[in-house]
């Protein structure tokens, strides 16, 4: 086998060169040109860091998740660190009725386990289209199966941590940073820094108004 | 009930005898022809009988999966013997009739005692879960079936396919069964005895099916076989050609009726099994359990006898009420609820397992019964719930998914949103249990999407109280609030009155939060949501 039969197939990737990924657009033309396959992933494992709250962090994912929601697949929220307020939801163009929500008890969302394993069923659900959950320590051995599961189910899986695991590594496919960060003309805006992303030269920052 | 049908050698009844000569002489020219077999008329009835050689056994080892040496137990005058034995035994050595003490020699090997009630009542199950194939099933004590398979054959796309899915079921469920095909009730009894698996669906065939069977394999009275016998009928097709009258006379007129019934040329009624309207089944296993794990092949061969009842009644279910029966007779319930009615093994397989996997035995378990009391008959049938039980629907799927959420997390783990037409920001949103199908109202919202309000995508389960320096709030370092405000004072009729002032607040380190200030003497500053 030479090297060009290698590269046939489609497990391998070059570095510099696109893998074939089904992506959607996240409408911030600036975030989709960075991004792999010019959108979000379709399916798979995606990690958002951020640690300061009220920057924006839904805000990204949220008009993907809009459109998603019109298109039948259910969008399901694992634990979420507060309520979802629908009335916003709602304004964002969310379709309401495909949302779902997975809540346990108090300390049962301490009990990582549990919100894992509903995290990873939801992934593994077809007719879910995006799952999304906020996780702090998760060992890579359960960040590995959760990439899988979310690839196995087609599903797009969207993890929140703290920017203080950037340092550690991830089988995430994709993992962005986001920081709080000013236009130029004052008003807030976010800045993304792709810390990993397949295909793509990780470190680059791109500054978005959400 | 009218006689099966007509053959070469019965009386002319009707005219039918025309087309079954022609039949017979087509087959004789051609006996290897039998591929145009379904468009030819065939006997009226075609029964199947199902014979379960090793029914006593199975009934007390079928819970588990058989990896152990089991032997049934007898007593032989004084002694104990060897009555039983499952495959694992036999691979040692243990043959039937042999000591118990001779047994124990060969290896390890559990001895079971016999019961004849579980017996009974794993055949009436079994009748229950038959009448999925077809609604005409007889028990015949002790230990056999009798199904009326003709009106079936077509829905199961021919008799091999119905053997195949037949035999298939039947070992899902922890039984072996010998079985025969024909068209009198009383040949395929003593087909399925004496020459297992034969399958014959026409008249004619009946008779060289039969001849070369011994007197033995009638089932007739030790005394009645040795008469025959010294009569020089030792093969059933001998018997057919004594005169008629003389075996009437020297023998009994119930042997000729019997033999009449067996070629078809007498009425042979059976008596129908009649399904009961609610679902009961246990399983005893051989050895107490003290893993909850452990039941799972028990709780699986239960959700099979289920299905077949659901399958035959056309029936569903929205609850299974599990009991297990600890050592010291204690039962111990629990219960799967469904979101939607339904007949899906599958479905209930992963909900069972999955909570067995987190259960916790605290006493040591001997049994494990289902009992479904609440069954909806005359639920619409499709053909994909009979053949492929795993193609669902996107109801399903979903439905399938909630039950599973709700059966490891709780059954109030899963919601999802609504939206109430109020002013009072904590009441304008609701949840909704997840089974409630959506309908859109946007009620209340318009003032809001005409006023561009802001409004975040976090709500705080409980506004939290902030602190505050100089009239300031405080959270995160000093808030810099955005001048405009939103008043909103509502509910002054009743004890959930508010009134406050809402504004969006910047934190020192770039997030936006909601906070409010309570209109009145308190003046306090609260966090109500951030625009995440």
């Amino acid at each position: 086998m030479n090297l060009q039969d290698l590269f046939q197939r489609a497990a391998i990737w070059r570095a510099g060169e696109l893998p074939p990924a089904l992506t959607r657009p996240s409408s911030f033309p600036l975030l989709d040109k960075a991004l792999p396959g010019g959108g979000w992933p379709q399916s798979g494992l995606t990690e958002i860091l951020f640690s300061t709250s009220g920057i924006g962090a839904l805000r990204l994912i949220l008009p993907a998740l809009a459109n998603l929601s019109h298109q039948g697949g259910w969008i399901i929220w694992v634990c979420p660190p507060h309520i979802p307020y629908a009335p916003a939801l709602e304004t964002f163009g969310v379709d309401l009725s495909r949302i779902l929500i997975i809540e346990l008890p108090e300390q049962d969302c301490a009990e990582r386990e549990q919100s894992l394993w509903a995290f990873e069923q939801a992934l593994r659900f077809q007719d879910c289209s995006a799952a999304l959950i906020w996780l702090e320590d998760a060992s890579m051995l359960s960040l590995r199966r959760l990439q899988l599961a979310a690839e196995a189910g087609s599903t797009w899986g969207i993890v929140f941590r703290p920017t203080s695991y950037a340092v550690q590594p991830s089988p995430a496919a994709l993992r962005l940073k986001l920081s709080p960060s000013r236009l130029d003309a004052g008003t807030e805006a976010l800045d993304v820094t792709l810390l990993k992303a397949r295909g793509m030269r990780s470190g680059q920052s791109y500054r978005l108004a959400v | 009930m009218r006689g099966t049908a007509i053959v070469e050698t019965g009386p002319a009844l009707d005219t039918g005898l025309n087309i079954e000569r022609r039949d017979v002489l087509r087959a004789r020219a051609n006996p290897r022809s039998i591929a145009d077999q379904n468009a030819r008329p065939q006997s009226a009835t075609l029964w199947l009988y199902l014979h379960l050689p090793a029914l006593p056994l199975e009934v007390l080892t079928r819970g588990v999966e058989e990896t152990r040496a089991f032997v049934l137990a007898s007593e032989s005058g004084r002694r104990r013997v060897v009555e039983m034995t499952n495959r694992c035994a036999a691979s040692l050595g243990v043959r039937v009739g042999m000591p118990l003490s001779a047994a124990h020699a060969l290896g390890e090997i559990q001895v079971l005692e016999r019961r004849s009630r579980a017996e009974h009542k794993a055949l009436q199950r079994l009748a229950m879960w038959a009448m999925q194939i077809t609604s005409q099933v007889s028990v015949v004590e002790p230990d056999g079936l009798l199904l009326e398979v003709k009106g079936s054959l077509k829905l199961f796309k021919g008799v091999d396919a119905l053997l195949r899915r037949l035999r298939r079921s039947l070992k899902q469920l922890g039984y072996r069964a010998d079985y025969a095909v024909a068209p009198t009730p009383a040949a395929a009894m003593v087909l399925a005895r004496s020459n297992p698996r034969k399958v014959i669906l026409q008249n004619h065939q009946l008779h060289s099916a039969l001849a070369r069977l011994p007197v033995s394999a009638l089932r007739l009275e030790a005394k009645q076989t040795a008469a025959l016998e010294s009569l020089g009928a030792k093969f059933i097709g001998e018997c057919r050609r004594l005169p008629r009258d003389g075996i009437a006379r020297r023998l009994s007129p119930e042997l000729l009726t019997r033999l009449d019934q067996l070629y078809g040329e007498k009425p042979d009624p059976q008596l129908a099994f009649q399904a009961p309207r609610s679902f009961d089944a246990e399983i005893d296993l051989p050895w107490d359990v003290d893993n909850a794990r452990d039941l799972l092949t028990a709780g699986e061969r239960l959700l099979d006898e289920l299905q077949g009842y659901l399958t035959a009644n056309t029936a569903t279910i929205r609850a299974l009420r599990w009991r297990l029966i600890g050592c010291d007779n204690k039962l111990r319930f629990f219960d799967l609820r469904l979101s939607h009615a339904t007949r899906d093994r599958q479905h209930m397989l992963l909900l069972l397992r999955e909570t067995l996997s987190r259960m916790n035995l605290t006493s040591p378990v001997r049994g494990i019964g289902l009992n479904v009391a609440e069954v909806t008959f005359g639920a619409k049938l499709c053909n994909r719930d009979l053949f492929d039980p795993n193609q669902r629907s996107e109801q399903e799927a979903y439905a399938s998914f909630i039950d599973r959420l709700r059966s490891r997390c709780g059954e109030t783990a899963l919601r999802r949103l609504g939206i109430e037409g109020h002013h009072k920001p904590e009441a304008t949103w609701r949840w909704l249990q997840p089974a409630v199908m959506l309908e859109h109202r946007n009620k209340g919202l318009a003032h809001l999407q005409a006023q561009r309000v802001a409004r975040p995508l976090w709500l705080l389960k409980k506004a939290l109280k902030l602190k505050q320096n100089g009239g300031q709030p405080h959270f995160d370092g000093p808030l810099e609030l955005v001048p405009e405000r939103e008043r909103i004072v509502n509910g002054w009729w009743d004890e959930t009155a508010i009134a406050r002032d809402y504004f969006v607040a910047k934190t020192s380190r770039g997030g936006r939060l909601w906070v409010y200030r309570e209109l009145g003497m308190q003046a306090n500053w609260y966090l109500h949501g951030i625009f995440e």
